[in-house]
Order: C-alpha cells, then structure tokens, then sequence
C-alpha cells in the first residue's frame, strides 16, 4: 500500500529524515515508533502531500505520490498530530465540507458523512459545535473526517495523543475495527499501544529505521535476556559489594536505598541477566551474605526494552559511527 | 473548479460565524449612514447644476475619500485569517492534504473575501434607492461606482490574502496589510502634492480610482492596474504555499 525509497527531508542544514525505506502491505495495521523528534510526523507529512520530500521516492497505492500528488492524496485519510479541526464549524457540517474538498460526488456526501459518523461513534454530536466538543469527541471527529471519503489507506499521527484511559481504549478498539478493511499507518511513542494495535512495527529514531518486524519478533531479538526486580533490607552498600560481585548479572539500576538507616534500609534495584537460572544465584548470594530479602521478581523483556536498546541516544560522533560501520563491513 | 467552490463556501461561512463580522458590518453601515446624511444634507436646498458631480451619491462615492480611511482597517480584517489562521491552528495540514491545489484554495479564499466585501458595501444599494425617491439617480453612474468599488476590493484584498499567506498567525497578517495599504494610501496622497509623476501616484491610490468611477467614467487604465495588482500578489501567495511544503 505505501512504498518508501530512500526517503530524506532536510530543514536548513538539519536533516529531520535520512534515508528512509520501508513498505507497508495492505490491509496491515503499521505502527510508526520513535522517541520525540525522531521524525516520524516528518515522515507521514511528507507521505500525505503536506511536505515535500528533499529526495527520495512515496508510492501510495501504487501511485507516485511525488509526481500526482492529488491522486496519491485521493487514496489516503489523514488525521494530524494534535488533530486540529475548525472549532466554528458543526460537527456535520465540517464533515460535508470535507467529504466535498476529498471530491466525494455530491451525491453520496449524506451518505458518506452519515456512515462516517456513526463508524467513528459521533453520530450522537453531529450538530455540536466542534470547539465545545471534549478533546476524546475531536479526537473521534478527526478520524470521522480521515474516514469520511472512504479511503483505503489511513495515516493517523500519535491518534491516542492527549486522551484518558477510557478514551484511549475508545479510539483504539476503533482502529483495530477500522483495520478489518483498510490499511492503517499510526505513528506513537507508546510502547503499549503497538503491542496492543499493531500487526508490523517500524522503529525510527534520529530520522532512521532502525528496526522493523512484528512487536513478537522485535521482543524476540532481546529473548533470553531477563530483567530482575529486586527489593531487600540491609546496608545499600553490602547489597552493591554482593550484586556487583556475581558476573551473570548485570546491575541496570540501583541498588538504592528507599528508607532507613545503616542495616535496616530497604533497597530496591533492577538486574538484567541472560543464564536462566539467574535468579537462583542472585538469591543465593543474598541469603549467604545474610541479607533479607523482601521479593525477588523476574520480568520478561518488553518492547520498552527493545525500544530503550535501540533509540538510547549514543553520543553523537562521526567517527564513532564510522568505526562501528567498518567493524560491520570487516565481519561481514 | 468544485475545489475553489468548497473552500469559498466554507470560507464565507467561517466569515459570518465570526462576531468581528458583524461588528464590521455595523461599523460600517453606520459609517456610510452618518457620511450620507451629512452628504444629503449639504445637497438640500442647494440648487443642482444637473452635472453628475454635484449629486450626493457621487459625492459619496468618489469625493469624500477620508470617508475610506476605514477601509484601510477593515480589509486586514477581512484577509488576515484566510490563509494566516489556518496556520497558526494547524488546519493547513488538513487542507493541503486533501486532493487540492495551491491555486484552488487561493483562490477560494480570496474570492471568499470578495463576496464579504460586495456583502460590505450592498447595504448602500440603500441610499441610491432613497436619492431616486427624493431626487434624479445617474444609475449609470452609480452602476460605474459600483464598478470601481470592486476594483479597489479586487486590488486590495488580493494584497491582504498575500500578507495572510505569508504570515503564521492572523494578528501579524492583519499588521503587514495594514502596513502595505495604509503605506499605498499615503503615496496616493502624493498625487496632490506631487508635481511630476502625478499618474503614477493617482494609480495607487483609491482616490483616484473612485474620483473617475464616480463621475461614470471607466477608466480600463485602474481596471488594468487593479487585475494586474491582483494576479502578481495571487500568484505570489500561491508560490508562498508551495514553499511551505518544501521548506517546511
């Protein structure tokens, strides 16, 4: 459904988005992950017409999304980043004025609209005013209008974005039904609502991808590693010494102390460990040092991980990449 | 074509939800009331010529141009939240990803601020019917007025949709349009103090515009002027909305 090649946007002298590739097959739900300001609302400005890219090749359904921009603009619904709407209008009205402008014939705008309303469950504020209207209802009324010209291809920029639980679980239910017949493009810096949405994810950050798959084989790159919540009572630095000292784990955070004062602090740390039996150990090498403990917890490694893994912000230098690239090509 | 319509519709309506245009419309009509009837009074009991000149009607239209300086805030008022607004709430993403051209919501938008003008000036279709009740109407001449009315809407809006597509946010539109007609406003003043170059400045300035239209005359040197004004600042708007998707 989209197709992206070497991809590039420059502002000035920043370069927001480097090269970037990667399709999107129809009828998938496809989530758009990055830390903010990583590019990803670049990138779908760019795939939805409002930006022009610096270089590189968008193909929205098969057409050129560079060289017929409004053919390529007919195949895909689009909701902004903050979903902005014009708050003078009624909600009905807006959505007829937009079925219009996405040249729906004049004949089947009351339908389109009607259908586009009750899909996206506004029906019941059709004849409010959108700027009285709650940002959950705008939010709903945003996706009514990306709807409203019956698009194959949905593009919706952070869409849970400033919503409530309820409202959040609202929108995404919608998306999920939404997907049954159309392809839909969603870009978030929510892990969990990938996992929850998503049949494909692409990570992007510092305008690169970085990673793509389904969330099940991203999580699966970091498979085998485990993380270990840990809680005790005892000096903060004979939890250290004794952690410090077993080579299968790995401290990530802590140990630190909670509260208390000399053997009767509580402290709390976050280990990271591949043996199996790392638990075992650790626990082991607490009761010998005669430290109490209070619960020892294993976690599997979430996509949170593999995000943090994969967009933690290295120092910035040249030379650093070009020395991790020629290791690459010499392994290869 | 259907493009321009919707956004011009859509445009007018966002004009007529807004109270500024009430409040300018009633500026306005009371504006042209109080000016018409001092007009009408001065012209009672004095004795006609029978030129065109001297009726109050083209005294209204075309003598009296301090009677103008309103318009001088009133278009930035109409043009600065057309293209500026949808800046500064975001709705231009909305728009420029739906299947529309630069050119087709220029112009919708501009031609939007055309029929708020023509809407500005239509109540005074009222005082040509009382001056024919009461005395004789040119209705040529009035019909020429109209005309140069029109001309000085198509010149001066077309300017006020450039500055609103320039700017990010309506305030700052609605300051460089009044900047850029009041500043054309001054040098059209030049034409009575200016000893060379008198043309030049009678062209910038509505008050040469207005003078001739009001007397019944057509002047295709103003209409000229006013197209040629208006198709450079359209032009340089739509260029403006086509860098913004490259420049970003």
């Amino acid at each position: 459904m989209i197709e992206v090649r070497d991809l590039t946007k420059h502002y000035g002298s920043h370069e927001a988005v480097r090269g970037l590739t990667f399709d999107v097959p129809r009828g998938q739900i496809c989530g758009f992950l990055g830390p903010n300001g990583a590019g990803k609302s670049t990138t779908l400005r760019m795939l939805t017409g409002f930006l022009a890219p610096t270089r590189g090749a968008i193909s929205i359904g098969g057409v050129d999304a560079i060289e017929e921009p409004l053919e390529a603009r007919k195949a895909l619904g689009y909701m902004p980043e903050a979903c902005p709407l014009y708050p003078e209008m009624r909600v009905g009205e807006y959505l007829r004025y937009r079925a219009a402008l996405k040249a729906v014939p004049s004949g089947e705008i009351a339908g389109r609209v009607e259908s586009s309303l009750k899909q996206a469950s506004v029906s019941d504020v059709a004849h409010r005013i959108i700027g009285q209207l709650s940002k959950g209802y705008r939010q709903r009324v945003g996706l009514a209008d990306a709807l409203v010209a019956d698009p194959p291809l949905l593009v919706l920029d952070e869409p849970t974005a400033g919503l409530d639980p309820n409202q959040i679980r609202q929108v995404r239910e919608l998306i999920t039904e939404l997907a049954k017949n159309k392809t839909v493009l969603l870009s978030t810096h929510i892990l969990p609502e990938v996992e929850a949405l998503c049949d494909r994810v692409l990570i992007i950050n510092r305008g690169k991808l970085v990673s793509e798959g389904e969330p099940g084989t991203l999580r699966g790159q970091i498979a085998g590693r485990q993380v270990i919540r840990l809680e005790g009572r005892g000096a903060r630095g004979a939890f250290e010494d004794v952690l410090g000292a077993l080579p299968q784990v790995k401290i990530i955070d802590g140990p630190k102390a909670l509260s208390g004062s000399g053997e009767h602090q509580i402290v709390q740390a976050r280990l990271e460990a591949e043996d199996p039996d790392a638990v075992e150990i650790v626990f082991g090498a607490i009761a010998k040092a005669g430290l109490t403990l209070r619960e020892l917890r294993r976690q599997e490694a979430s996509l949170e991980d593999v995000f943090a893994d994969l967009t933690t912000d290295e120092p910035e230098e040249p030379d650093a990449d070009d020395s991790d690239l020629d290791e690459k090509d010499e392994e290869e | 074509m259907r493009a321009t319509w919707t956004i011009l519709r859509r445009e007018v309506y966002a004009l007529f939800v807004s109270p500024m245009a009430y409040v300018m419309l009633t500026t306005w009509l009371i504006w042209c009331g109080v000016t018409y009837w001092f007009l009408a009074s001065y012209f009672v009991g004095q004795q006609f010529s029978g030129g065109p000149q001297d009726s109050p009607l083209t005294m209204f239209f075309g003598q009296t141009t301090l009677f103008y300086l309103p318009l001088l805030v009133f278009v930035p008022l109409i043009t600065m939240r057309l293209l500026a607004e949808e800046h500064a709430r975001g709705t231009i993403e909305l728009l420029m990803t739906a299947p529309v051209t630069e050119t087709q919501v220029v112009l919708g938008k501009y031609l939007a601020a055309i029929v708020f003008w023509m809407a500005l000036w239509a109540p005074t279709g009222l005082y040509v019917y009382l001056t024919s009740v009461y005395g004789h109407v040119d209705l040529g001449t009035v019909a020429t007025s109209y005309f140069g009315i029109l001309g000085v809407g198509v010149y001066y809006l077309a300017l006020g949709t450039l500055m609103s597509a320039l700017a990010r946010n309506p305030i700052v539109a609605a300051i460089l349009t009044f900047l850029v007609l009041g500043g054309l406003f001054l040098i059209g003043v030049g034409q009575f103090l200016a000893d060379e170059n008198r043309d030049l400045f009678a062209y910038l300035s509505i008050w040469g515009h207005m003078e001739s239209f009001s007397r019944g005359v057509i002047d295709s040197r103003y209409l000229v002027f006013d197209s040629t004004v208006a198709a450079v600042a359209l032009a340089f708007a739509i260029g403006a909305l086509k860098l913004r998707r490259i420049e970003g």
